[in-house]
């Protein structure tokens, strides 16, 4: 990966640069050779002109087409270090071989006068060697060197698209997170889904096996507060416009970064997807969105977007405002901001329901509606115009207890379908929270440093929530600046240290935090089609002896 | 100072409430007899005694020392981190004293025994590198004195808060009911040499009746040149930062050159009247580890910072050289077990190398004959949070074994203190803890915590199950 120390933005242009300058290189060195060869046998020389042209078009597409599939395997590479040697090898293999080619058909051009030919035929050695046997990111064989001998299911990343294919997982132990655990059972994957999950299933015939005779499966871990692809490992940051406090219309799919490497780093721990949130600064901070942690394009990766509209109450606004003198420097402030943006978007609501209405009325009647002006499209309130309407959820994130409490308030005030996010002291107002059935994504637990919003934070939070009815999900600590990697095995485990059931436990990384987010229909639980999102445990995942032996996203 | 037993707590100087209370099985106890204690252990064992200074007011007040007193924690399993470990074993702890351990050693008459079956029992945890008491990190800090990048005179014992600042105001509560014993406090990372480190034991309620040794080392930082940059100030570049090392240390050695030529005009010529270099603060402190007296620990993250460590170590014969961090050390590793550097590992314990693959380090250094401790660097991550930075390293490798050492005898010794501290061994301070399970396993808890052998903290569960 280059390293630029600057942002995605000229991260991603130099990339681009990068790219070009690849294809340039080989462009070059074709033409170089291409002309060796012209000069070798000048009475064709003009004959070949055109083809020459014609040819290297050619070839630069395909150059092209390669090198862009090279570099997705590059990206890929660090998942699977069996695959970076193997591939290497094929590219060689592909190298040499064209190199014993290379005289027999300059021979074969001299007399047929179609030596600009093999420029072409390099570049599709070249690119049957990537399409070849790249052992694609389905399996990251991780950690530990027995995981590297793991088969690698293909996957190519050329243009063709591969049949499904079959892949059965046998395993110790299968915890489906919505019916009871199933023992030595069987997972049949067909392509992105799960076909069938049971305990004496027919295996189907040409399907690849993994047994596993001792391990745990579990679905995907899911971290449903994460700055994944928004913010990289140097802090370069783009989860945060702190132009204004209210940016309703943005987007986080415009943000993120498919080749952040703490994706491949996340993945490692089991968790495949995450709910990808603006950050804790702004007031408004955009649409949320649920991605698959798999993919070279966010448009591949986006499970559910937009998930919600992202709120914030608190310390995080009141600093990156309040210190430049703006509103909101206060929680006084910070309230106001959002009641103001809702009523708003409630009368932006009102007006486009009212156009609707009149069109409505002009079809049945059977009147011309050319007279009937549509409202102005406004971009914030129309996000905001789908909170109030309750057809998103918005994701609050407050810690105190005076800004849930002010949460509390704006989801009474508006009727919001609101999920609250951290909640560090919602033990001491779960009755309030349960009675409202507003769900909660708990965090964080205390391992990463206090600020004055979770000095309160107790190991219990979690259990007394839960015990007080209200449906919970358990983020990552990350989040909350803690300097060690995603661990939702070990999260989970200090919820249960606080009295969380295990089973609780497990749902909270899974399929509650699925449900929360409101992915439940692909992502969660191991069922008949759903994602096949799993990971593969050494043993009880709560088990800090416990490793992931592997992290299957598909066939 | 009139300081009586902890459970009075009438002229101490702190309010009690957040401190860990003992509790009634072990009575009273005297800051001042586990002082004098500590002291003399420390008089008979070390070389460094004459750098405590905090026992000597203590010194005087032996009288009252409970030391007859005998304690045995009968059944559990003991990982000792020493030679042997039980899977049944029993400690005679007598004062402040581990007396005996074994499977079945003679119970002294007149003893208390608590039996501890199907529990598990571990030295007092040790953080080799900490912040408790500075402050929250990210807000307004006492660790680091950002008006000068080289400031060794700098003392952290004039930092710490003895119970933890807001919003950690009960870190060292909480940090005792983890198993945490004894913490190294160590000055941040914003000054190339950013002051004089201390160890703490956990108890004590003022930061004199709680530091077992200071100055403990120096403490330096290399790479890190952003906070006076700003400024256009020296340090800019990496060069700059090593420059300031070596002045300072050059500096002291001219002193002490001045204060060797001073000594010698006294001692030749008596009758003339000289005077002694001006005190300098700075140049001193610098002294202790020109004079080898102290070790160095330096604040290091990428290789190239990392090899200067280890250059300066050389070019001005550290006592002892340790890296705090050293995230890319994976890359150097045989080059730091040649030249016997201690990497102090954390709080991010798994790393990811270029090819972004994870590597946990502190398993990686120890394979490689790196001798590792692992910190929490309190708080980036909590205190309390000890055992679970070791755990995730046994997760992705580690041997438990060592995993523990890395958070006991391990920090001891580069501290200089694997004489008193760090195992379960006779002669040793009783610092314990009593597991209720697995000590990496977050669902289990400390039931007690014994420093000096005194009980600390005692768990809600203990009194319950024994009402059972």
């Amino acid at each position: 990966m280059s390293k630029t120390g600057k942002g995605h933005t000229d991260h991603e242009s130099n990339r681009v640069r990068q790219k070009q300058k690849m294809n340039q290189e080989k462009i070059e060195v074709e033409r170089d050779r291409t002309r060796l060869s012209i000069k070798m046998d000048t009475k064709i020389k003009t004959k070949i002109k055109m083809k020459v042209t014609k040819v290297r078009a050619e070839a630069r597409e395909e150059a092209k087409r390669s090198i862009a599939g090279e570099n997705r395997g590059r990206k890929e590479s660090g998942q699977v270090s069996r695959g970076v040697s193997r591939d290497e090898g094929q590219l060689q293999g592909a190298v040499k071989l064209k190199f014993k080619v290379q005289p027999f058909l300059k021979r074969a051009a001299k007399s047929a006068g179609v030596l600009a030919f093999w420029p072409m035929v390099m570049a599709v050695s070249l690119s049957l060697a990537t399409r070849a046997g790249w052992p694609g990111p389905t399996l990251l064989g991780l950690l530990n060197p027995e995981l590297q001998a793991a088969p690698t299911a293909g996957r190519s990343f050329g243009p063709q698209v591969e049949k499904p294919k079959l892949l059965v997982i046998k395993a110790g132990r299968i915890l489906t997170m919505t019916g009871p655990p199933i023992e030595q059972g069987v997972i049949i994957v067909e392509g992105d889904k799960i076909k069938a999950v049971g305990k004496d299933l027919a295996i189907p015939e040409g399907a690849e096996i993994i047994d596993e005779p001792e391990g745990w499966v579990l679905p995907g871990l899911i971290d449903v507060h994460s700055s994944l692809g928004l913010v990289d490992e140097r802090g370069q940051s783009e989860n945060e416009e702190l132009s204004e406090p209210n940016v309703a219309q943005l987007d986080v799919l415009d943000g993120f970064y498919p080749f952040d490497r703490r994706i491949v780093q996340v993945r490692t721990s089991g968790i495949t997807a995450a709910l990808i949130c603006p950050g804790r600064r702004s007031v408004i901070g955009g649409q949320a969105a649920v991605v698959r942690l798999k993919g070279q394009t966010v448009d591949e990766m986006k499970i559910l977007a937009p998930a919600g509209v992202k709120f914030s109450i608190g310390e995080g606004p009141k600093q990156a405002f309040g210190s430049k003198g703006r509103l909101p420097s206060t929680r006084m402030g910070n309230i106001y901001v959002i009641r103001q943006a809702l009523l708003e978007a409630r009368e932006y609501a009102g007006q486009w329901a009212a156009y609707n209405e009149s069109l409505a009325a002009a079809r049945k009647e059977k009147r011309s509606a050319a007279t009937i002006q549509p409202p102005r499209r406004d971009l914030k309130l129309e996000a905001l115009a789908k909170v109030v309407r309750g057809e998103l959820p918005a994701f609050i994130e407050c810690y105190r207890i005076d800004d849930i409490s002010g949460a509390i308030r704006l989801v009474d005030e508006f009727k919001l379908k609101a999920v609250f996010m951290g909640c560090a002291e919602g033990y001491l107002v779960a009755g309030e929270i349960s009675k409202r059935g507003i769900p909660v994504i708990v965090g964080p637990m205390g391992i990463g440093p206090k600020r004055t919003e979770t000095e309160n934070v107790e190991i219990s939070n979690a259990a007394r929530l839960h015990k007080a009815g209200v449906k919970i999900a358990l983020q990552s600590e990350t989040q909350y600046g803690l300097a060690a990697l995603e661990e939702l095995p070990l999260v989970a485990a200090l919820a249960v240290r606080g009295g969380l059931g295990e089973e609780e436990a497990l749902k909270a990384i899974t399929i509650n935090a699925a449900e929360i987010i409101g992915a439940g229909d692909k992502l969660g639980s191991l069922e008949p089609g759903k994602l096949a999102d799993l990971v593969i445990f050494s043993g009880h995942p709560l088990d800090y002896r416990t490793r992931v032996k592997k992290v299957i996203m598909g066939t | 100072m009139e300081l009586k037993g902890i459970n009075e707590g009438e002229s101490r100087r702190w309010p009690s409430k957040n401190l860990p209370a003992p509790t009634g099985s072990s009575g009273r106890w005297s800051v001042h007899g586990i002082f004098c204690f500590m002291l003399i252990s420390l008089l008979l064992s070390s070389p460094l005694f004459i750098l405590v200074k905090v026992a000597q007011a203590q010194a005087a007040a032996a009288a009252g020392a409970d030391n007859d007193k005998v304690l045995v924690l009968k059944g559990a399993r003991l990982l000792t981190s020493g030679n042997k470990n039980y899977e049944r074993g029993t400690i005679v702890i007598k004062g402040s004293k581990i007396f005996e351990i074994g499977e079945n050693p003679q119970i002294p008459a007149g003893a208390e025994v608590i039996d501890v079956s199907g529990c598990l029992i571990t030295p007092g945890l040790i953080d080799a590198h900490s912040h408790l008491g500075l402050g929250p990190s990210g807000g307004v800090t006492e660790d680091n004195e950002m008006t000068d990048p080289v400031t060794p005179q700098l003392r952290i014992i004039d930092s710490i808060h003895p119970e933890g600042l807001a919003p950690d105001k009960n870190q060292f509560r909480q940090a005792v009911a983890e198993g945490v014993t004894t913490a190294v406090v160590r000055p941040g990372s914003g000054n190339v040499i950013g002051g004089q480190s201390a160890v703490l034991k956990l108890r004590g309620g003022t930061v004199d009746n709680m530091c077992i040794l200071f100055p403990a080392d120096m403490k330096m930082a290399l790479g890190r040149k952003a906070a006076y940059a700003q400024k256009g100030q020296m340090p800019m570049t990496k060069m700059g930062t090593a420059f300031l090392v070596r002045q300072a240390m050059l500096e002291a050695a001219d002193y002490r050159a001045a204060l060797d030529r001073y000594e010698n005009e006294k001692k030749n010529n008596p009758a003339t009247a000289t005077t002694p270099p001006p005190h300098d603060l700075k140049k001193e402190a610098m002294l202790l580890v020109l004079d080898r007296k102290i070790p160095v620990h330096i604040h290091v993250d990428q290789a190239d910072d990392i090899m200067t460590a280890v250059r300066l170590a050389k070019e001005f014969s550290f006592s002892k050289l340790s890296l705090a961090h050293a995230e890319e050390s994976y890359k150097v590793a045989d080059e730091l077990a040649r030249e016997k550097v201690t990497v102090v590992v954390g709080p991010r314990m798994i790393v990811y190398d270029d090819d972004n693959r994870p590597v946990n380090l502190a398993d990686y250094l120890h394979r490689q004959g790196v001798e590792i401790c692992i910190m929490t660097d309190a708080d980036v991550v909590q205190q309390p949070f000890l055992r679970s930075q070791a755990a995730i390293a046994v997760k992705y490798g580690l041997e438990p074994e060592e995993a523990l050492r890395a958070i006991t005898i391990n920090p001891a010794r580069l501290m200089g203190l694997e004489k008193s501290l760090g195992s379960l061994e006779p002669g040793k301070d009783a610092d314990l803890v009593v597991w209720s399970g697995d000590l990496f396993d977050v669902r289990q808890e400390a039931l007690r915590v014994f420093i000096d052998g005194v009980e600390v903290y005692r768990s809600p569960r203990v009194d319950g199950e024994l009402k059972k």
